[in-house]
């Protein structure tokens, strides 16, 4: 029905017709058939399954937001699914590993923590100043549980973000799907007056954070903030001041990831809280994709305002034609304008001239670091899920 | 009464106590040598010292008005009552022969003690910023601590003093150096030397005067005063309790 409503608004990009979305599906379909290609010839069933599974189910969202032109409402399948499914692999990984999700201290000295991207901006002031990393993880792959080494996550982290810029939260980021799936579960928001400066908290967790690293020689957001340890590992409680480390986890966690999208409907852990996203914010201003709203069409509904779940649009905003440098290119605005007002954008070009051409480009590069980082989760978690069953 | 003049460092498993008469060798050292090696000493501690003070000075220097005098003004102030806590400290040591790195128990207390006194003054001073900033942000005279009007005391010049009672590791370094001098005199000298050469490092803070201060910029920087200041808190209770801050 929404489909059949945007055909006939002017500015909003029509469906497609089956054809033409199968073929703008086809380079998607073979990137994900050959990143899945690993997992579908191994002998293990349950893995097999799942790859032709994530491949399937990846291949066909992608195919939907070609053929109904609309990004938010399938993206956030992927983005659930992923949020999802790695705690999942995770927990289970460490509890065969370890038995436990607490990394005893020795594993830490021994540079055996996963690294994970959300210390990056972390190290860059102590690397820097001191040339030292400041995370307790190897540098390169191998190091029991330290999967692909901190140079893998940082070089794929950068080749992402110069691309896509905070786009890497919407697609990759396999942190975000949980709070994303808790704010689409209720029908309406109770709380929708928020304080606007709450916004800038990110900043400030960004700033002390990189100041206390830099002093104390540690990744003082993974110590003493991070609500996904509560997911994930944490250092192992052995006196007070652990236990109060892990409860602040697990309140962040609860708060911000659970009760806070469900009252709210935003995700209020990215906007109020994460101080990767407010540092990717920056590459936003390198990235050659944006969301442009053409004042020409905009009759101010405030609707995308509304639908965005981050905060990143303001009435001065809407008026300036531009989203916050905090946007994550989820596309929800875009979908949620009856004007086709908020574009796709590509920098140097004229805004709304062909927004759906910008829309694919940008897909196309969100959706191939979709397929291969948030794929391989997926799979991963899956066939974790089928080993249980089968 | 001879008095004896004593530095006592701490090192695991062992303390060590090391005496120095009047007729050390190393009085007897060029005193342009040892002031160049002050100054060397100070330059290559330099970023040590920067990473060490960094969430007392940044976050606060981001609250203050907008313009390079009133930031220089500020890390004059900062750094002045950090030196006179280097001094402050230094003499004690030396007077008493007590000590630069106490045992284990001791330096808990002092540490931790500072650390509380750290994180209150913090807390303090982010109330203070939004006192002083309820009008418009860019103020023209430095936030202060304490009563309103002129009664208060600069925030810079409290936390400047709390980070040199502190004990930073390039302050230990230069302490020991400077017990092997002999004489109070030298050894203050050669802190005053030293401390020059840490504060070239600071000199581009200044900079920070360029930044416009909106709403938004001293909203950030409270923020961040008040998240640091939790930590100093909690570590300086865990240290006082005894405890290990990495669970």
């Amino acid at each position: 029905m929404a489909d059949a409503m945007c055909a006939g608004l002017p500015g909003k990009t029509p469906p497609r017709t089956w054809g033409r979305a199968l073929l703008l599906t086809l380079p998607i379909a073979m990137w994900s058939l050959l990143m899945s290609s690993h997992g579908m010839v191994q002998a293990d069933r349950p893995l097999k399954m799942a790859s032709a599974l994530t491949a399937a189910f990846l291949i066909a969202l992608f195919f939907l937001m070609m053929k109904t032109a609309n990004t938010y409402r399938w993206r956030r399948w992927y983005f659930v699914a992923l949020g999802i499914l790695f705690p999942i692999e995770f927990i289970h990984n460490v509890m065969v590993l370890r038995g436990s999700m607490g990394i005893p201290i020795e594993e830490m000295i021994a540079g055996r923590t996963p690294f994970c991207f959300l210390p990056i901006p972390l190290l860059i002031l102590p690397a820097a100043l001191t040339k030292t990393l400041v995370f307790p993880g190897s540098i390169l792959p191998g190091g029991g549980m330290a999967g692909g080494g901190m140079a893998m996550m940082v070089g794929l982290w950068l080749a992402i973000t110069l691309i896509v810029g905070k786009g890497w939260c919407s697609y990759a980021c396999f942190f975000g799907g949980i709070e994303e799936g808790m704010a689409a579960l209720p029908k309406k928001a109770k709380w929708s007056k928020l304080d606007p400066r709450l916004r800038l908290v990110p900043w400030a967790v960004l700033l002390a954070m990189v100041l206390l690293s830099l002093a104390l020689f540690e990744p003082a957001y993974c110590m003493w903030l991070c609500p996904f340890k509560a997911v994930s590992e944490y250092v192992a409680a052995r006196n007070t001041v652990g236990l109060v480390q892990n409860g602040i986890f697990v309140v962040l966690f609860a708060a911000l990831v659970i009760v806070l999208p469900l009252l709210t409907k935003k995700r209020t852990q990215c906007t109020f809280l994460c101080p990767f996203g407010a540092f990717q914010s920056i590459f936003n201003k390198t990235s050659a994709f944006d969301i442009k709203i053409d004042r020409t069409r905009c009759s101010p509904c405030v609707l995308c305002q509304k639908s965005c779940p981050t905060m990143s649009l303001t009435d001065d905003s809407i008026k300036k034609g531009e989203t916050l440098m905090s946007c994550m290119k989820c596309g929800a605005c875009v979908d949620a304008c009856p004007k086709g007002a908020a574009v796709w954008h590509i920098r140097g070009t004229e805004v709304a001239v062909k927004p759906e051409k910008a829309r694919l480009m940008f897909l196309y590069a969100a959706w191939a670091t979709a397929v291969m980082l948030g794929g391989t989760i997926i799979t991963q978690g899956l066939a974790t899920l089928l080993q249980r069953v089968m | 009464m001879t008095k004896r003049h004593i530095f006592i460092v701490f090192s695991p498993g062992r303390v060590s106590q090391t005496c120095w008469g009047k007729d050390d060798t190393s009085e007897n050292m060029a005193a342009p040598f040892i002031i160049g090696e002050a100054f060397l000493l100070g330059v290559a501690s330099g970023p040590a010292c920067v990473a060490s003070c960094g969430p007392v000075v940044f976050p606060p220097l981001l609250s203050e008005g907008t313009g390079w005098r009133l930031n220089a003004r500020f890390l004059s102030l900062f750094l002045g009552t950090r030196f006179l806590g280097y001094l402050l400290f230094a003499a004690i040591a030396w007077e008493f022969g007590v000590l630069v790195s106490p045992p284990p128990a001791e330096r808990g207390l002092i540490y931790g003690g500072i650390h509380v006194l750290l994180g209150v003054f913090l807390f303090w001073y982010a109330y203070s910023v939004g006192r002083g900033c309820a009008p418009k942000c860019a103020g023209t005279a430095l936030v202060s601590i304490g009563p309103a009007g002129k009664r208060g005391v600069p925030g810079a010049a409290v936390l400047g003093f709390l980070t040199g009672v502190s004990l930073c590791p390039p302050f230990v370094a230069a302490g020991l150096r400077a017990a092997e001098l002999g004489s109070l005199v030298a050894a203050l000298l050669f802190f005053g030397v030293f401390f020059v050469g840490t504060t070239l490092w600071f000199v581009p803070f200044v900079g920070v005067g360029c930044v416009k201060r909106s709403e938004s910029v001293v909203f950030v920087a409270r923020t961040a005063i008040v998240l640091i200041a939790l930590y100093y808190l909690l570590a300086g209770i865990a240290m006082l309790a005894g405890r290990s801050i990495y669970g």
